[in-house]
């Protein structure tokens, strides 16, 4: 960081200079500090957002479009977001895409089957990111816990940052007894009911991880099968992504309930892990005792409340669409808009859902519709 | 403040279990009490209905339902009338909509309903309204009466104020035993409406009830849908869906979904002259009830060639937009609201800096947003609330087959075009699933008769009784006066 601060703050242009690897050797400092202040943060931020501005055209016409330029953005809030679907619709990368180690994409279900893509030239921050994040907020002191994972692995699915995720829990933080349950014909429940019982009776902690609809075909299969686990003390849960059509709804207290009595963990010890494909960091609840539970980040990235409409902050205590700034997110935008409700909490945040259906108030078409329609 | 919805004969206030709605807009709250019936009160209640209907409003005349009718709205359309003051105080608030919105709208839309008007909506479907009375001679020989439901349901959805009084009028002239469910969105219009009704002829009053449920409530929506003989029913086509699996095989439906609109403007009326007044009535159409209405427009086709090309017309429409702005403010936006607009725009915004023949007008934080295409694109919603593409053809003939695929979901169209052309491409559009074609500037307000969704909106409630030929011939031999 020292060799590339001074020309950061006065001399927009001279970020041109300014290599991948410094920016990825800045990060990896950054997030290893443990900390950081406003202003800190404010730094990187501005950084961070000059060497996207340099380098990443689409972005850069995006935020002269909105009139942010490095020579007018002074503060991390005025770097301009870039609503989640401009990942579909632009190719968001300060390197050729080309040539990237990794693509990251969403699994197009809610724009009729196109994907957005997240392009990273190396995974060592995005891996630093999960892991530093991981280890504090997951593993809660633990060096490895024996895991039992619901989703399909990295080589399955090599663009799902999720399966990276998990894959990378269970390579770092995961006993040597850890192992998937997702095969190329889903739930190998004869497997997984095999190590509930060998977890239940080793006295041993266990994790399960992984999607939230994989959870409720496991609690539909458990049920079925009348079969309950007391899992042992300091065994935990991570869930995440919602249901997304794969499986039924739940409420979110019916569905910890039930993952609480089917498996013995109480809700205090189910986590929720809020993470996004145009993110290179997740956020975290400290358990779902109470929902919705206060969401929160480590200190590389930090998320807003805006009206979508001006992207201005609303006043404290309104809800609004949650804006994130993931520095870690270096190589395409940082600064995103989602399409999630939420209202800033004194900790963190509150997830309140999506908010990308509308209907009319009236009786005039709007776009869910419509392409409810068209998709048949 | 508190006001109570619904008009519920026979049920006395206290006996029945309130809800209640708030609501707030321009610095202004109300709440509103909606009554929720118990399964006993609901079948006795639509006893009530249908058998006072059978009573009295049967045995009314056409003539003199709508005598009252007329009173009623008269009484509606006089701004010194303290419901009225109610309304244009309380309907802002409740809908979001501004004020003169709400005034002008009303306005607008009740005076469709004087008795003048009634009367053609009556002629539109029935050659000799004489038929709804009694029997009478038909062309072919013998005679035909038309007789309406025994107790018609309607179901409304959405916050547009007044479009339930258009089916609940239509219901009255067939003298249909009158049940609505009213929206959750806009509560109060058609209880108090009859209120007034009651008011006038209390004997009427008794012949229909304003009720309310919780939007696909199954368990209170099966007790009505059971009772009724005939269902019109408002809303998404999920909704409908879901009410239609409901409806006993032996009622009649009729639904009425979600539509999209849009409109057209021949290059050869776009001179300078021309072209800032019907920016002027084409930002109007956006503007009022912020497209929330199925005839609201939510693109615009602009024909190539004109004096004003369709990117200069295009920035007329963004001024126009802009002057509404001050004088009808948009009303405030819910987040899920705000975040359609904002990403319906943000995706013009992205495929602007792909493509060059497309331009976003106005900035991210206006209250409305213009995008102008240069490539033909199909019909597609905005993102309401004031957002509107205009897309440049060379010939409006190039329109329909951008619209033809969405034919379920056409109504109405504006088309500005000379006589020829106007007849010429009506044809087209009507071809093509296009039920109403009117005049720029016109388009939330349909003339009054008007075929909602291109249907016989009397004639679809009522069913013939024939007497036929041979039974008035057979009888003449059954005559005392038989030689």
């Amino acid at each position: 960081m020292q060799g590339i601060r001074p020309t950061m703050r006065a001399f927009g242009k001279a970020w041109l200079d300014v290599t991948e690897a410094q920016i990825i050797e800045a990060l990896l400092a950054f997030i290893d500090r443990g900390e950081a202040t406003e202003a800190a943060f404010e730094e990187m931020a501005l950084a961070v957002f000059a060497y996207q501005f340099a380098h990443n055209q689409p972005y850069r016409r995006f935020a002269i479009q909105r009139g942010r330029t490095t020579l007018t953005v002074r503060n991390w809030r005025d770097i301009p977001a870039v609503p989640i679907t401009a990942f579909k619709d632009l190719t968001l990368s300060c390197t050729p895409p080309e040539q990237v180690e990794r693509v990251f994409m969403t699994s197009g279900t809610t724009q009729g089957g196109v994907r957005g893509k997240s392009y990273h030239p190396t995974l060592a921050v995005w891996d630093r990111s999960m892991l530093v994040n991981f280890r504090q907020r997951f593993m809660q002191g633990r060096d490895r816990i024996a895991m039992g994972i619901l989703f399909p692995d990295e080589e399955a699915m090599p663009n799902s940052s999720l399966a990276h995720y998990l894959s990378l829990a269970k390579r770092e933080c995961g006993s040597a007894d850890s192992e998937g349950f997702i095969g190329p014909d889903g739930l190998d429940l004869g497997r997984l009911i095999a190590g509930l019982e060998r977890a239940e009776t080793s006295g041993e902690p266990f994790a399960l991880l992984g999607a939230s609809y994989s959870f409720v075909h496991l609690l539909d299969a458990l049920a079925a099968a009348g079969r309950r686990f007391a899992l042992p003390e300091g065994s935990r849960i991570l869930d995440t992504g919602g249901f997304k059509g794969q499986s039924r709804e739940m409420g979110a207290d019916a569905f910890y309930d039930a993952l609480s009595a089917a498996l013995g963990v109480p809700r205090r010890a189910c986590i929720n892990m809020y993470g996004m494909t145009e993110l290179s960091t997740q956020f975290y609840d400290d358990g779902n005792a109470f929902c919705p539970p206060v969401k929160s980040g480590p200190h590389w990235i930090r998320s807003r409340v805006v009206d979508p409409v001006t992207g201005r902050d609303v006043p404290e205590g309104t809800t609004g669409v949650l804006a994130h700034h993931d520095l870690a997110h270096f190589n395409c935008v940082s600064a995103i808009l989602t399409e999630d409700a939420g209202i800033m909490v004194d900790a963190g945040f509150k997830l309140l859902g999506r908010v990308d259906g509308a209907d009319s108030k009236g009786c005039s078409l709007a776009v869910a519709e419509f392409l409810k329609a068209a998709r048949g | 403040m508190v006001e109570f919805a619904g008009h519920l004969p026979g049920l006395a206030a206290a006996e029945v279990e309130w809800r209640m709605l708030d609501f707030a807009a321009w610095g202004e709250s109300v709440q509103v009490s909606v009554p929720v019936l118990s399964e006993a009160q609901a079948l006795a209640l639509a006893a009530r209905v249908r058998e006072n209907a059978r009573s009295y409003l049967k045995t009314l005349s056409v003539a003199q339902i709508v005598v009252t009718i007329d009173k009623a709205v008269a009484r509606l359309l006089d701004r010194d009338d303290p419901l009225r003051q109610k309304l244009e105080a309380i309907l802002p608030i409740v809908t979001g909509y501004d004020r003169e919105t709400v005034r002008l709208g009303l306005s607008g839309y009740l005076r469709t309903f004087r008795a003048p008007q009634l009367q053609r909506f009556l002629t539109e479907d029935f050659a000799n309204p004489g038929m709804l009375d009694a029997f009478q001679p038909a062309i072919k020989g013998g005679f035909t009466r038309a007789y309406g439901p025994e107790l018609l349901l309607h179901i409304w959805a959405g916050n547009v104020p007044g479009l339930p009084l258009w089916s609940m009028i239509s219901g009255l002239l067939v003298k249909a035993g009158t049940i609505g469910k009213v929206a959750s969105g806009e509560p109060l219009l058609a209880g108090w409406f009859a209120q007034i009704l009651a008011e006038i002829d209390p004997k009427l009053g008794e012949c229909l009830a304003i009720v309310w449920w919780k939007g696909g409530d199954e368990a209170s929506e099966r007790i009505w849908l059971g009772e009724a003989d005939t269902i019109v029913a408002y809303g998404g086509n999920d909704a409908l869906a879901a009410i239609r699996n409901r409806v006993p095989i032996t009622a009649r439906f009729l639904p009425h979904g979600h539509k999209i609109g849009f409109g057209l403007v021949s290059g050869a009326v776009l001179d300078t002259r021309n072209a800032g007044p019907l920016a002027r009535l084409v930002a109007h159409d956006v503007m009022r009830y912020e497209q929330q209405g199925c005839y609201s427009p939510q693109m615009l086709f602009v024909e190539r060639g004109g004096k004003v090309s369709p990117r200069e017309f295009a920035a007329l429409v963004s001024g126009e937009l802009a002057s509404f702005a001050r004088t009808h403010p948009r009303r405030a936006l819910s987040v899920a609201e705000a975040a359609g607009v904002a990403a319906w725009r943000s995706a013009e915004e992205m495929r602007a800096f792909d493509e060059t023949g497309r331009a976003v007008l106005g900035d991210a934080g206006d209250p409305w947003s213009v995008v102008c295409v240069e490539a033909a694109e199909g019909l597609a919603p905005s993102g309401l609330n004031r957002t509107l593409k205009i897309v440049a053809v060379d010939s409006l003939d190039a329109v329909v087959p951008l619209v033809a695929s969405h034919r379920a979901f056409l109504q109405s169209v504006a088309v500005a075009a000379a006589p020829e052309e106007l007849f010429r491409v009506a044809a087209l559009l009507g071809e093509a699933g296009v039920t109403r074609i009117c005049a720029c500037g016109r388009m939330t307000a349909p003339e009054a008769g008007w075929h909602n969704d291109g249907r016989f909106n009397l004639l679809d409630l009522v069913t013939i009784t024939e007497i036929e030929q041979s039974a008035e011939l057979a009888a003449e031999g059954f005559a005392p006066y038989v030689d």
